[in-house]
């Protein structure tokens, strides 16, 4: 079995949960429960595949090109890992923030598939596989926004983000057919090798409509307006898990698809990533500071944070193909993407979920309102201002070394001017965004208390923020296994 | 040539649709337009001379299935909006930025 329980353990707990549905209902603690049983089969699961490495499954025991096949490298591992971390702790999380909303089987249900689908995604060994896969997550993340549907905002946030995120995997499924008419199959590992040595009017078109295709769910400038949309509308535990892992499968498929298929060294793609990366992360940055909302501040954060990463993306390109001589950047600026992955998953989250309990504490995402809660809810306010210090690249945690990471690679092609350009916008973004990460926490903390009444959230919402805030001290303390982990995530991507 | 040549014509008219429809419904007609172009895409890109390769055809097979999911799941939004607002028009969801 190996890789295919990683999709299956998910896919036969949400049908599970409704087959209960139908005999206990409204029980939305058993059916929280359950989600978690089957999240731990599949960390179970996941432990079993990590010796490995690299691994494939043949669905029905056809072989490629015309089988349906899963494999798994280090870099799908990686995802998968932090797919299913975060998994528990928002299912964790749900059992309490969601417990005054009725249908939670169907909550519980989408959560399962939503995850299944990111595993797909990471896990699929054809093109098309990771479509369908992708369809899934998407789906399932439609509905999940849009969970609390007798509001306006969820439907219109929800509509909105479905018919960005439609238009961009049927865009991204065009650029598929293009590789599919170029090469004749589908199987990824296939398409490599038959792609012709040099680069044609066809591959640059496909590589134009996955990334406009894929960059829509990863939130990428021109196509990113549905996130601070979304983010926002959808319940706080599943702002975390878009935040933290969604946007993050479509930065993915856009490496899978670019750095294994069509390759570096054949296709000029990392000035397109780079433009679209500093674009992403400036836009991104100078629009959070006008935000009253507390999440949309932080989604517009979470935009300039997948600009960070396609940024460290197209630096490894752009070295592999301009200048192979120096690969060894290229090793650098993706393993620091991948290190800045994780801390924005764990970080992310980790806001995500401290702000969820401030606003189901106090019912409003308005930052005025929220003024000084730290005071009343002191282990949510340490938690958030950890996981925004780590963010905003304070120092000694881990957000600073995934940055400097990349801004080293950068330094390093000090030949080349348009990499010492990005450099130096790089670092005038990272000083900003420690500059509107303090003055957050400085209105959370520091203020006069607005909100008098406030008082500590139970134990089943404080636990997950705070074995967050654990993971992201671990992540600093622990920093050399993991840059270990992130150099053969490199070494997946660039052979 | 002649396929591909519609099925990009499909493709830009589905955009064209959602960019300048207002109608809920309409914008879903042009989502599964856009569908339509890339399907017919693949099955054009599989005919080598002689004959049609059969992993195209299953392909599409399976795509047009998630359009069908696609278009039940926003038509279930639409439901949900007309609701709320009393209209499927998409000017009336105009309290965020869009």
């Amino acid at each position: 079995m190996g890789l295919f329980d990683l999709v299956l353990f998910p896919i036969v707990g949400a049908a599970g949960i409704v087959a209960i549905s139908s005999v206990v209902k409204e029980r939305g603690s058993l059916f929280g429960a359950f989600a978690i049983a089957s999240l731990s089969f599949m960390a179970f699961a996941l432990f079993q595949t990590v010796g490995l490495i690299p691994s494939s499954y043949w669905i029905e025991g056809y072989p490629p090109p015309l089988g349906v096949v899963l494999c798994a490298d280090s870099f799908s591992l990686f995802m998968v890992s932090l797919f299913v971390l975060m998994g528990i702790i928002v299912t964790l999380y749900s059992l309490k923030y969601m417990s005054e909303d009725s249908g939670l089987e169907k909550y519980y249900a989408l959560l399962l598939l939503l995850i299944s689908g990111l595993t797909g995604v990471a896990i699929s060994g054809d093109l098309f596989t990771l479509f369908v896969f992708w369809e899934l997550m998407c789906i399932a993340s439609y509905a999940l926004v849009a969970f609390r549907k007798d509001r306006w905002e969820p439907i219109e946030a929800g509509f909105k983000y479905l018919v960005m995120s439609t238009i961009g995997s049927l865009i991204a499924l065009y650029g598929i057919s293009i590789l599919y008419g170029m090469t004749g199959t589908l199987n990824i590992a296939e398409i490599a090798s038959r792609m012709p040595s040099s680069w044609t009017v066809e591959g640059y078109f496909s590589i134009a409509m996955i990334i406009s295709g894929f960059g829509v769910t990863a939130a990428i400038f021109p196509f990113h307006s549905w996130l601070p949309d979304a983010h926002p509308a959808a319940p706080s535990p599943i702002s975390a898990l878009l935040s933290g892992v969604v946007i993050k499968a479509g930065a993915y498929s856009i490496l899978r698809v670019l750095f294994i298929v069509l390759g570096p060294a054949r296709y000029d793609f990392g000035t397109m990533l780079l433009i679209l990366g500093v674009a992403t992360m400036t836009v991104a940055n100078l629009l959070v500071f006008p935000q009253r909302d507390i999440k949309r501040f932080l989604a517009f954060s979470s935009i300039a944070n997948v600009g960070i990463i396609i940024t460290a993306a197209g630096v490894a390109a752009y070295v592999a193909y301009h200048s192979p001589a120096d690969i060894y950047v290229a090793y650098l600026a993706l393993a620091g993407g991948a290190f800045h992955i994780l801390n924005h998953a764990i970080g992310k989250g980790l806001l995500f979920l401290a702000s969820g309990n401030f606003i189901h504490e106090i019912k409003s995402r308005d930052i005025v309102d929220l003024e000084g809660i730290s005071k009343r809810m002191p282990y949510s306010g340490a938690s958030f201002s950890l996981g925004a210090l780590s963010l905003g690249g304070i120092p000694p945690l881990a957000g600073f070394w995934s940055k400097l990471i990349i801004i080293l690679s950068l330094l390093y092609m000090s030949s080349a001017p348009l990499m010492m350009a990005v450099a130096v916008i790089m670092i005038l973004n990272s000083l900003f965004s420690a500059a509107y990460y303090i003055w957050l926490i400085q209105r959370i903390s520091f203020k006069p208390v607005k909100a008098d009444g406030a008082k500590e959230a139970g134990p089943l919402m404080l636990v997950p923020v705070l074995v967050l805030a654990v993971l992201c001290v671990a992540v600093t303390l622990a920093l050399p296994y993991f840059l270990e982990i992130m150099n053969s995530v490199a070494n997946a991507l660039l052979g | 040539m002649i396929y591909s040549a519609t099925a990009m014509a499909l493709i830009l008219i589905g955009i064209y649709c959602i960019a300048t429809k207002h109608n809920m419904i309409k914008i879903i007609i042009g989502i599964e337009i856009i569908c339509a172009g890339v399907n017919l895409n693949f099955i054009s890109l599989a005919w080598d001379g002689q004959q049609s390769d059969p992993l195209a055809s299953s392909v599409v097979l399976v795509s047009i299935a998630i359009g069908a999911a696609i278009a039940a799941f926003a038509l279930a939004f639409v439901m949900n909006a007309f609701k709320q607002t009393g209209s499927s028009d998409a000017r009336k969801l105009r309290r965020l930025r869009w």
